[in-house]
């Protein structure tokens, strides 16, 4: 799977019985000196929050978060949540936003790393422009956006009543039917340069022969796409669509500042709900049974995940 | 190739045609694209030379009739209650970005090497919860770091900011590095330990350099990331003299709603320093990024 030295190898082929893990990890103590810095990061500020989520989920625990006044009260906070109309609502919201971003930016970007494969003048710098919005901080770009967006002088207003396409410039983001498609124009104006990069990578990985025989035997360029192409491409798109879908589920910059969730709920997603409850209302239990709802739905999707980064070369024969 | 040509030169010509389409649309759709991205980046630009006023008309003034640049420079002014805050801002996420990046390295580069090497018991484990790690929002941590932060007495401080950004950009920085270690032959070291040096002089003196490129292209992963950092600066953080630049603007700009052009020349100041950043350093990030999900 990955490269090993020698010496292990070795080391691992004299074991080849049935060695006691604590002898193992005794005589590897030394590799672990390496990653235990990390690890103990992580430890403080991944583990311990972990479980404090999960013990205040099934606790009411005072506005000013006194963690002394807390009172148990077994699953309320679950079913508060399950039963109540905004968590519908918000599901939803939030399964459009990510299915809607991820799969657009990933069209989008998959297209631009083909349009762009050829070589031709000013390929370099066309490229580092359709990156830059990537790398601006969402702040910034939700900001330029509400801009874009305004109601009374907006420019994409502007130009729709110019070409006679409305009578007055339109709310892209104070009505309720337009906020989350509105929204996610943005999004994906962030991240389908992340699906380009990954993309082309994986574009220079299709061997240049196959294509040429492809050719030679008269395959259409459609034809070559869709049989040389596309299949070599199979798991690196796995990848990126997983990272996006990852990445756009979680996303809150975009939502909080250009609407903070509103018009009435129309835009609210999973975590900027979440956030609101905690820090907006106080109602830390709530919110904390919400994160582990969230926690519990991301490791469904985590197995997938990690078999996508992890099993590039296994999936070749399987799937 | 040229046999073909000679014997069916109708065939290849409409082959031409075809190949020209696709083409054509190529270009087209490249066009649409740079539209898509650049406006905006434009119109920010645009609005950031105008005057209060002439951002509020309607239909817009395309160029401004008078451009100014009495944003930037009330930005930038030191004597300017606005241009003290404002550049406070920038040292600060200066500050937290630069001290979060060498840590980040400081920390990553011995566990991406320790991952892609050795073949401890565990090791699976722990990189797969290192990679795990990556997947869960702000949001799910963000109250009992908040009560974590306050037991430590770190709220209001850089100090929690840096100690989060370290620790959530770490399973990236270690993935990314990992990828590099990957293609970097074992045998160099070895031949490094024949003659006699130690592992970690192997590491130090043969590894290292030849990783440089991957440290570079951390680093600036980490440098953007916290740079660009909103959520836990804006629960972290209330006095106005410790906010960094998201955080900062924001707060700022809820008071002064109207100003779009000082807003708009903010967001340019603000992405100027990762933009340029990435403009130079280009290469590394984009190859740092597709190492380890495309296997060569």
């Amino acid at each position: 799977m990955t490269i090993v030295t020698g010496k292990a190898e070795a080391r691992r082929r004299l074991q080849s019985g049935k060695p006691g893990v604590l002898r193992k990890i005794w005589e590897h103590r030394a590799d672990y000196t390496y990653v235990l810095p990390a690890i103990a990061v992580m430890l403080i500020v991944i583990a311990y929050p972990i479980y404090y989520t999960i013990e205040l989920s099934f606790f009411k625990t005072p506005p000013g978060l006194q963690l002394r006044d807390k009172t148990f009260i077994g699953i309320d906070n679950y079913t508060a949540i399950l039963t109540s109309e905004v968590f519908w609502r918000v599901t939803w919201n939030t399964l459009i936003w990510t299915l809607g971003s991820t799969l657009i930016a990933f069209v989008l970007g998959f297209a631009t790393a083909l349009a762009l494969h050829r070589e031709f003048v000013g390929r370099g710098v066309l490229r580092a422009i359709l990156i830059i919005p990537w790398v601006i901080s969402a702040v910034a770009a939700s900001y330029i956006w509400k801009w874009i967006y305004h109601s009374d002088f907006g420019i994409i207003g502007a130009v729709l009543v110019g070409l006679g396409l409305a009578d007055r410039p339109p709310n892209f983001i104070d009505s309720v039917s337009t906020v989350l498609p509105s929204l996610i124009v943005v999004n994906i104006w962030r991240e389908f340069p992340f699906a380009m990069i990954m993309m082309m990578a994986g574009l220079q990985t299709v061997p240049e022969q196959l294509l040429r025989a492809a050719q030679v035997d008269g395959a259409s360029a459609w034809q070559r796409f869709w049989h040389v192409t596309f299949p070599h491409l199979r798991n690196v798109s796995t990848v990126t669509i997983l990272l996006l879908a990852v990445a756009n589920f979680n996303s809150f910059i975009i939502p909080w500042i250009m609407t903070g969730g509103g018009p009435s709920n129309a835009s609210h997603i999973w975590i900027t709900h979440i956030y609101e409850l905690a820090f907006g209302r106080q109602r830390w239990g709530v919110a904390s049974a919400y994160s582990v709802l969230l926690f519990l739905t991301l490791m469904t999707l985590g197995y997938f995940y990690v078999r996508a980064l992890s099993g590039n070369e296994r999936q070749e024969g399987s799937a | 190739m040229s046999t073909t040509a000679e014997a069916a030169p109708r065939g290849l010509s409409r082959r031409r045609m075809r190949v020209d389409g696709w083409r054509w649309s190529g270009r087209i759709f490249l066009a649409f694209m740079l539209l898509y991205t650049a406006v905006p980046m434009i119109w920010m630009l645009i609005t950031s030379i105008k005057s209060g006023f002439a951002a509020m008309q309607f239909p817009p003034q395309w160029w401004p009739d008078e451009p100014t640049l009495a944003s930037y420079e009330k930005l930038l002014d030191p004597q300017n209650s606005v241009g003290q805050d404002f550049l406070r801002f920038f040292w600060n996420s200066l500050f937290v970005s630069t001290v979060t990046t060498i840590l980040s390295v400081i920390v990553a580069v011995p566990a991406a090497y320790a991952f892609s090497r050795f073949s401890f018991p565990g090791r699976n484990f722990l990189f797969f919860a290192v990679l795990l790690r990556n997947m869960f929002p702000a949001v799910i941590f963000l109250v009992p770091l908040f009560i974590l932060m306050r037991l430590l007495g770190l709220m209001n401080t850089h100090g929690s900011l840096i100690l989060t950004y370290l620790t959530f950009g770490l399973p990236l920085a270690i993935w990314l590095l990992k990828g590099f270690y990957d293609n970097i032959p074992v045998q160099l070291e070895q031949a490094a330990r024949i003659d006699g040096a130690t592992r970690f002089q192997a590491f130090i003196l043969i590894v290292m350099p030849l990783s440089a490129p991957g440290i570079i292209a951390t680093a600036i992963y980490s440098f953007i990331g916290a740079w660009n950092e909103y959520i836990y600066a804006y629960t972290f953080l209330t006095k106005n003299d410790q906010l960094t630049l998201p955080v900062g603007i924001q707060r700022f700009f809820s008071e002064n709603t109207t100003d779009f052009p000082g807003l708009m020349a903010a967001s340019f100041m603000m992405s100027v320093p990762v933009v340029v950043l990435f403009l130079v350093l280009q290469r590394y990030f984009v190859r740092a990024l597709t190492e380890g999900a495309v296997k060569h």
